[in-house]
């Protein structure tokens, strides 16, 4: 079993989204930092790909930001192994298919165990495709973490009852993004995951202020916000790590006491 | 599928179970330093007892060619397996002879891999070399091209994994299913269910190792419910005599096949037949896709229709088929591709459809799939993706091809009634490959009919702006399936160029990727050079100006012609019209005009 649980451990989880790589390796590793100091208890790290077709504009920015850098897999998984002797918080990949494909699927998840990171999300794999990528992360401790979505309906059964590490709950149609408002469904959405669900499970898409963020937490296990706070690197580039920690900060001392 | 093979059949009880499970192949070893030798007049028993449809293969170790040769001739084995130091000259005389030698390779390293690689047998087994059942680095065969199967190590536990990870040809196993020396019934059933589960009964939409739904779970639904939908209307004659209506009288299906008297005459060769898709209702082939798609979404209840183009061709048959059917229609457009299809954009708007330009990545047709893919997760409800060629996720490549069949329906009858035999070769141009797949599919079955595939090689395909996919690509995952896509080596998709707008993707259908695989099709680069030059071509000699995506096609059968005979017939699918590429092949040559 990987770390995964301990991060919702008595607590409420607080999961940040950053794209590795933007704008530099260096301030990606400042930021995770950033977000251990401040209370992230789940770091989700993106690995850019140069298609990201369940991305909005700003995490599309990102990717594309990272990659004109000439950023690779490999230098993330360097990044990764340094980081890892200083930050001890839970950490998962979320990337695309062919960016694990191509690396080879067996070599992909053992580089991920070598590094440390504790899972993987991939949105372009559905239940019906993940035997192909789950026989391999298993077989190096690596948490393969399934979505649910509004339209799952019939299907959230499957799908929660043999997910591992979190259910990543996605809030509503549409790609990633910040919403002004989240639709009041989610909540029921959660009642179904957590009928089946063996693991926790947390919101993500579209939570963009502290309020969200609890509301979020509130009614599921944890929240993942992701485009909030790639927004805030997009705009502050090298200065982002304290205006990210400041903007976590903020989440977390919004969020409900377990 | 994958192929198996069960090896090492000593006994009775074990072909009886092979009878039952159905494995393509059995082997019998010839080996005396083997626990598993049989003697021939045994295994000649036992070939006798075993089921027509399973091959037997002989198993050998540096045996004597009579030997071999000698079990061949009287029926004890169906191909002969080599285990020994074998040399190339051995195994050439032995194909020579009519025998199907599969030359069994042990992995350690590159320069073993090498050799399989470039040895003359049929087919190559690659094996640990350790017979008791050690694996080796699968790692190491990531990359490797050729047609093989899979030995050494492999047991039920393990197969699936081992299928999924380097979907070899086949696999072999001998020592998996056995317990204490002997073939363990079992053991056998296992492992033959644990392949067959991989082989594409779970996994909806396979095209040998290709398609799949790679999408997001917020899609999963919708296209589960277009699933439904097709499987169910596809049989609904209601449905069809509608579909057929709208093909005939509003496209104007059948469309002509042409035999194109001057080229035939000027090349000196094959005879050459033009499949005139050109002449169809808003200009070419996609309109028999939208027609088909727009009326199933109508039926499912949808009512606003978004696309992807690339030429605008797909855009402007789905705009067609919005202002037809009373649908709300949004095109997706990569911006580049709205600046060098500019007619076509005012055509879609003209049909009352809205234009977006995609700006994101390289902002032309893989980026406008991209957009759509997002737009469709946003508005589920009411809309349906009509998505233009035969691919994304399944069930989009089969939906489409299927309406797409029609051209090879056609042609098939056609020529039949013109030249009362079938042709030498067709030849269609391949982007993502809708036309293409139309104009194959009702020949896949007749092994005499050449399928070739132009692909849009750019500036060359020994440069990087190039589009020719399964030329230059490798297997990946993208847009919903898997298939060959130009990539880089971390998986980043490859910015691809060609001349022509509605070839350059980066990626194949997933079926042609298997047509490719299993050597059905054939897929050749044509250059901008060259279309263009073939655009030319058959304006001045048949008065016909193609799509420049079509011209791709003309240019290999004007290359390919020539070395035919006369009782040779060549169709060239011409895909769509080029009235929309005159302005732009005109800036090629150094000429501007106004459109």
């Amino acid at each position: 079993m990987s770390k995964i649980y301990k991060a919702f451990l008595d607590k409420k989880a607080f999961i940040p989204f950053i794209t590795c790589g933007d704008p530099d390796l260096d301030t990606t590793k400042e930021i995770i930092r950033e977000l251990e100091k401040n209370g992230a208890d789940l770091i989700e790290l993106g690995i850019p790909f140069s298609d990201p077709t369940a991305e909005g504009p700003v995490i599309q920015g990102a990717n594309i930001r990272a990659l004109s850098n000439g950023i690779t897999t490999d230098d993330i998984f360097e990044m990764v192994r340094e980081i890892r002797a200083e930050v001890t918080v839970p950490m998962v990949f979320m990337t695309y298919a062919n960016v694990v494909f191509s690396y080879g699927i067996d070599s992909f998840f053992a580089r991920c165990a070598k590094a440390g990171m504790d899972g993987i999300i991939l949105p372009d794999v559905p239940f019906e495709e993940k035997t192909e990528f789950e026989c391999y992360a298993e077989r190096h401790g690596i948490d393969f973490v399934s979505m649910v979505a509004p339209t799952s309906e019939e299907r959230i059964e499957r799908i929660a009852q043999n997910a591992k590490g979190f259910i990543y709950i996605v809030s509503s149609l549409g790609v990633t993004g910040e919403r002004s408002s989240i639709n009041s469904s989610v909540k029921e959405l959660v009642g179904k995951v957590k009928k089946s669900a063996k693991v926790p499970c947390a919101v993500g898409f579209g939570i963009s202020t502290p309020q969200q963020a609890a509301e979020m937490a509130q009614i599921a296990d944890g929240a993942i916000v992701g485009s909030a706070i790639v927004r805030i690197i997009g705009q502050y580039g090298k200065d982002a790590p304290y205006h990210v920690g400041e903007f976590v900060r903020s989440i977390k001392s919004a969020y409900p006491s377990f | 599928m994958t192929a198996i093979k069960l090896c090492g059949m000593m006994s009775e009880s074990d072909i009886r179970k092979a009878n039952e499970l159905m494995p393509e192949y059995a082997g019998f070893v010839f080996f005396e330093k083997s626990s598993r030798n049989l003697s021939p007049e045994r295994a000649l028993e036992l070939k006798e007892k075993l089921s027509g449809s399973i091959k037997a293969v002989g198993v050998f170790v540096d045996a004597d060619e009579s030997f071999v040769k000698e079990l061949i001739d009287n029926g004890t084995i169906d191909a002969a397996q080599l285990h020994g130091n074998e040399e190339d000259d051995y195994i050439r005389r032995l194909k020579d002879a009519g025998i199907y030698v599969i030359k069994a390779i042990r992995v350690r390293d590159d320069e073993s891999l090498k050799k399989a690689e470039t040895s003359p047998a049929d087919m190559i087994l690659l094996d640990a070399g350790m017979g008791g059942g050690e694996r080796f680095n699968w790692e190491m065969l990531r990359d490797f091209k050729r047609k093989y199967f899979l030995a050494g190590g492999l047991d039920p536990e393990n197969v699936r994994q081992a299928i999924e990870s380097l979907h070899p040809y086949g696999v072999d196993v001998s020592s998996g299913i056995e317990t204490g020396g002997r073939k363990d019934s079992g053991k056998m059933e296992k492992f033959v269910e644990n392949v067959r589960g991989t082989a594409g009964q779970e996994k909806a939409g396979r095209f040998g190792i290709h398609g799949g739904q790679y999408i997001p779970e917020t899609l999963m639904n919708a296209v589960i419910e277009l699933e439904k939908a097709y499987n169910h209307y596809k049989n609904d004659p209601e449905f069809n005599r509608e579909l057929s209506d709208l093909l005939n009288d509003y496209a104007g299906r059948p469309s002509r096949l042409y035999y194109a008297e001057k080229m035939t005459k000027d090349l000196g060769g094959a005879k050459i037949y033009l499949k005139r898709e050109d002449l169809n209702h808003t200009g070419s082939h996609k309109i028999n896709n939208v027609l088909g798609q727009a009326l199933l979404a109508k039926k499912m209840g949808k009512t606003r229709l978004i696309a992807e183009t690339g030429a605008g061709q797909h855009g402007v048959a789905t705009a067609t088929a919005a202002a037809l059917l009373g649908m709300e229609c949004v095109v997706f457009m990569g911006k580049e591709d709205t600046e060098r299809q500019a007619l076509n954009v005012y055509r879609m708007k003209l049909l009352g459809a809205d234009v977006i330009p995609v700006t994101t990545g390289t902002a032309t047709l893989k980026d406008a799939v991209s957009e759509c893919m997002r737009e469709w997760t946003k508005r589920i409800d009411d809309t349906h993706y009509c998505l233009g060629s035969v691919m994304g996720p399944h069930p989009f490549p089969t939906i489409v091809r299927d309406f797409q069949s029609v051209i090879s329906r056609e042609i098939k009858e056609q020529i039949l009634e013109r030249e009362g035999r079938l042709p030498s070769a067709v030849i269609a141009c391949v982007g993502g490959g809708s036309n293409a797949i139309g104009s194959f599919y009702n020949f896949i079955e007749d092994k005499e009919v050449r399928l070739i595939g132009c692909e849009a090689a750019g500036r060359g395909i020994d440069t990087f702006e190039t589009a020719a996919t399964v030329n230059t690509g490798k297997l990946g995952i993208f847009h919903g399936m898997k298939s060959y896509f130009c990539q880089d080596e971390y998986g980043q998709i490859a910015p691809v160029y060609s001349i022509s707008a509605g070839l350059d993707y980066p990626g194949i259908g997933p079926e042609h990727a298997h047509l490719h695989d299993i050597g059905r099709a054939q897929y050749v680069p044509v250059t901008d050079d060259e279309a263009v030059e073939a655009f030319e071509y058959l304006s001045r000699t048949e008065g016909i100006i193609p799509a420049i995506e079509s011209a791709h096609a003309v240019s290999y059968a004007i290359k390919l012609a020539p070395s035919m005979s006369s009782d040779d017939i060549i169709v060239v699918t011409i895909s769509g019209r080029g009235d929309k590429d005159c302005a732009s092949i005109a800036r090629y040559r150094g000429e501007n005009i106004n459109e």
